[in-house]
Formats: C-alpha cells, structure tokens, sequence
C-alpha cells in the first residue's frame, strides 16, 4: 500500500479521493469481513424487496396494472424473455429466479454505486461503493453460477453430464475441464474489471476536474453498468443452458 | 520498495492497458462496421442488430478490462511490493 | 485489492437469501398474475370470439328470414296482379261479347224490319201499279 503514496498524491486532496483496496474490517469470530460491502448490498437488498412487496401488495389480475406494480412486471417480463432466450421456452422457468435475481441485483448494485453518492457518508478506514465493486461480490456469484450449472447438468443427466465433457471429440477433454475455471474467473473478472473502472474513471475525472465534465462519463458508466448486468445474466443463463442441453439436442 | 520494481511496475500497468486496447478496438470497429452495414441492408432487423452488437460490445470491452484488471493489480496491491 | 475472506460465502448464502425471499414475492406472485392475466384476456377474447360469431350468425338469419319474406310479397304482390288482370280481361271479354250479341240483334232486327218495310212496298207497288193499269186500261182489262 505504500505504493499508492508513492506512486500518486490523490490522498492528499481531499475532495476526491481514491482508494482502492482499503476494507472497513468487520470481525465475526475470527473471521474478517468488508463491512462496506454488506452495508451497500443490504441496501440494494432493502430496494429490490420494498420494490417486490409493493409490488405484490394488492395483485390486481383483471384490471390494467397500474404504478410500481406494473413496472414490476415490466421487469418481470423482460426477465423473462432474458431467461427464455438462453433456455428456451420449456426449461426457463425453474431458472427463472436465479438468472432473474442474478440480474436484479447486479443491475442495483451497479446503478446504485453509479448514482448514490455513497462517499458522502463517511465510514472508517474505506468507502462505501457499489458492493459489485469488491472482487469477493463478484467471485460469490460468478461460484454460484458455476455451482448452479452443475447442479443443472447433473440434475438433468446425471451422471450422464459428464459426456459433456468427450462430446464431440474427447481430444477437447482438457479444453473443456480448462473452461470451468475460465467461466467464473472471466464472469468474475469482467464485472469487478467493469465497475471499479467506471468508478475509477469517475473519480479520477472528478479529481481533476469537478464540475459537469465527469457527467457524459458517468452517463456511460451507467450504460456499461446496465449491460454487464445484461451479459452476466445472459451469460449464467447461456451456461445453464449449455449444461442442460448437450452436444446431440444442440446441432438437431 | 524497490524502486526498480516499482517502475517496472507502473511501465507494466500502463503496457497492460494499452496492449489490451488494440484487439478490442480492432474488434469493436469491426463489429460496428458489420452492424451498420446489416442495419442498411436491412434496416428492419435494426433493434436485433443492436442488441446483439451491445452484447458483443460489451464481450470484447471485458477484454480490455482483463488487462486494466491486471495493471490495478501491479499499481494497488502490487504482489512484489 | 484481492483479498480473499468471509465476505465471499457470507455473500453466496446472502444472495441465495435474496433469491429465495424474491421467490417468494416477487417471481411466484407477479408470474402468477402474468399467466393468470393472460389466461383471462385469452378467455374473454375466446368468448368474445363466439359471440361476435353468435351474433354473426343472428345477424344472418334474420337476414335470411327478411329475404324470404321480400320474396313472399313480392310473389304475392305478382299473383295478385295476374288475378287482377286476368279479372280484368274476362270483364272486358264479356262485355265485347254482350256488345256483339247486342249488336248482332239489332242488325237482324233491323234485317226484318227492312223486309217487312220491303214486303209492304212491294205490296203497295203491286195494288199502285194495279191502280194504275187501272186508270189507263180500265178495270175491265186489267182483270
């Protein structure tokens, strides 16, 4: 950490400042935890079940929906057809909640880091940020997506899913166990890499200069906030599917 | 820390990017190019194109991503420090 | 940057939390209310469906039933007038027969009148012309 000192004198301003890497420790037992990460993600937790319950609170079926309960189902809907375009329409609906919650929260945790200005509340010894920010956010779902493709597959086939693996032809064996690792890591990677950029590159900006030129960016980084969102699910769903399906159904 | 570690260090982070930048602008033009060709041949598959072209966009960008990921890496929480 | 602790499976179990309690409020219910909400509209445009086409066939039955009665009238109407007419033409038939009949007995009258008239003229022809003889030969020749 000395290198940040060494290398820049951002911390010494004090109207923006970046840090990266610097955790609000919590102790549980003994274990530490990134107390800034859970505070952001209980949030966007809080919004999307307010938004839910609201939503839900009385269901009208018979008359136009109206207010939070149509946006809702607005969501709902393009959820849908995110799911239904990867699985397809028999098998999307079991994989409806994880693709969708996958989506939902990465998308508020993102437009949440983007528009609330978390810096403003001041916590000790970090900032707060979007909780898709921390590599450990992103590595829990990128895990989760990859579990979750398992558990597809072998639900389905069971231990038949292993012929997934010599399909086509087994020389690709090692490609294929190889492509396990490469799909959390790059889902992973892809969303920290993302978001910690955006905010980079706004804070950065907002350092040099703080008035209204960091705005188109910021507008960008929503933009790009939004379709990681988009490709995370897509990509969980085309996982799944992948998992689901195998080699013969695919090329029929 | 070394400062020779710590040059290389930065000389890397800044070459991680920058290398990273040429695929995926290469790419990205490409695909743009395609895009808008398919758009004015057929310009009433508009919003599938883009879609899609925003999907792809957003694959090739995590390219780059990958390489600033690796220069954050070498600047903040550099393993040799 | 990379550190690596509890948070990650603290925020695996969190999200797990997360999509089973939006499970439960928001995928069940609102899916629940999209397929029933769909069943519903395709249910009344079903009905809706067979009662344009109930009425539909309403519709052409009574027209049906309308041309039919034109029809009818329209035969009435022609039977009537061919009645009419065909009354009409005895009538006038009748008439010109009673006219001729008519006619034709007052031209037979008239016939023997002529020759009643024609008998007594020949009659007085022959008493004037014996008169005459009379007159000029005497009645003792004319015998």
């Amino acid at each position: 950490m000395e290198m940040i000192n060494a290398l820049n004198v951002l911390n010494s301003f004090s109207l923006a400042e970046i840090e990266v890497g610097n955790h609000f420790y919590w102790e549980i037992g003994n274990l530490k935890i990134h107390g800034q990460v859970f505070l952001t993600s209980w949030f966007v937790i809080a919004i999307l079940i307010l938004a839910s319950l609201a939503a839900i609170r009385n269901v009208q079926i018979q008359k136009a929906p109206s207010g939070i309960q149509n946006f809702m189902e607005f969501v709902l809907e393009s959820l849908r057809d995110l799911a239904r375009a990867q699985l397809g329409e028999k098998e999307y609906r079991p994989w409806l909640p994880f693709i969708g919650t996958l989506f939902l929260f990465i998308f508020v945790s993102n437009w949440s880091g983007a528009l609330i200005p978390w810096k403003i509340i001041e916590i000790p010894n970090s900032e707060l940020a979007a909780p898709t920010n921390d590599i450990n956010t992103t590595v829990a779902l990128a895990l989760l997506t990859s579990i979750a493709y398992f558990y597809a597959g072998f639900s389905k086939k069971g231990l038949g899913y292993f012929a997934n693996y010599i399909e086509p032809i087994p020389i690709l064996l090692p490609i294929k166990i190889l492509e396990d690792f490469t799909k959390p890591l790059s889902l992973s990677f892809r969303l920290f890499g993302n978001i910690l950029a955006d905010e980079l590159v706004v804070a950065v900006l907002v350092f040099l200069v703080p008035l209204f030129v960091p705005l188109p960016l910021m507008a960008l980084g929503l933009f790009t906030s939004a379709i990681q969102a988009l490709v995370f699910a897509t990509l969980a769903g085309a996982y799944i599917h992948e998992a689901i399906e195998g080699y013969d159904e695919e090329h029929e | 820390m070394d400062t020779i570690v710590a040059s290389a260090s930065v000389i890397a982070a800044a070459l991680a990017v920058g290398l990273a930048a040429i695929g995926p602008g290469i790419g990205q033009g490409n695909a743009s190019g395609q895009a808008v060709a398919g758009i004015a041949r057929q310009p009433e598959a508009e919003g599938k194109i883009r879609g899609t072209l925003l999907l792809t966009l957003a694959f090739m960008e995590s390219l780059t991503i990958y390489g600033l990921v690796i220069s954050l890496v070498l600047l903040f929480a550099n393993p040799f420090s | 940057m990379f550190d690596f602790d509890a948070t990650l499976p603290l925020m695996a179990v969190q999200f797990l939390i997360l999509m089973f309690l939006l499970n439960q409020i928001f995928y069940k219910p609102l899916n629940n209310a999209l397929d029933e909400r769909a069943d519903y509209i395709r249910k009344n445009q079903t009905e809706a469906r067979e009662r344009l086409s109930e009425a539909k066939e309403l519709a052409s039955q009574y027209e049906k039933q309308l041309a039919e009665a034109r029809k009818e009238s329209l035969q009435i109407i022609a039977a009537a007038k061919a009645e009419a007419k065909k009354i009409a033409e005895e009538q006038i038939a009748e008439a010109q027969k009673e006219a001729q009949a008519k006619r034709e007995e007052a031209a037979k009258e008239i016939d023997a009148q002529k020759q009643a008239a024609m008998q007594s003229l020949e009659q007085q022809v022959d008493v004037l012309s014996r008169q005459i003889l009379e007159k000029l030969l005497g009645p003792e020749l004319v015998k």
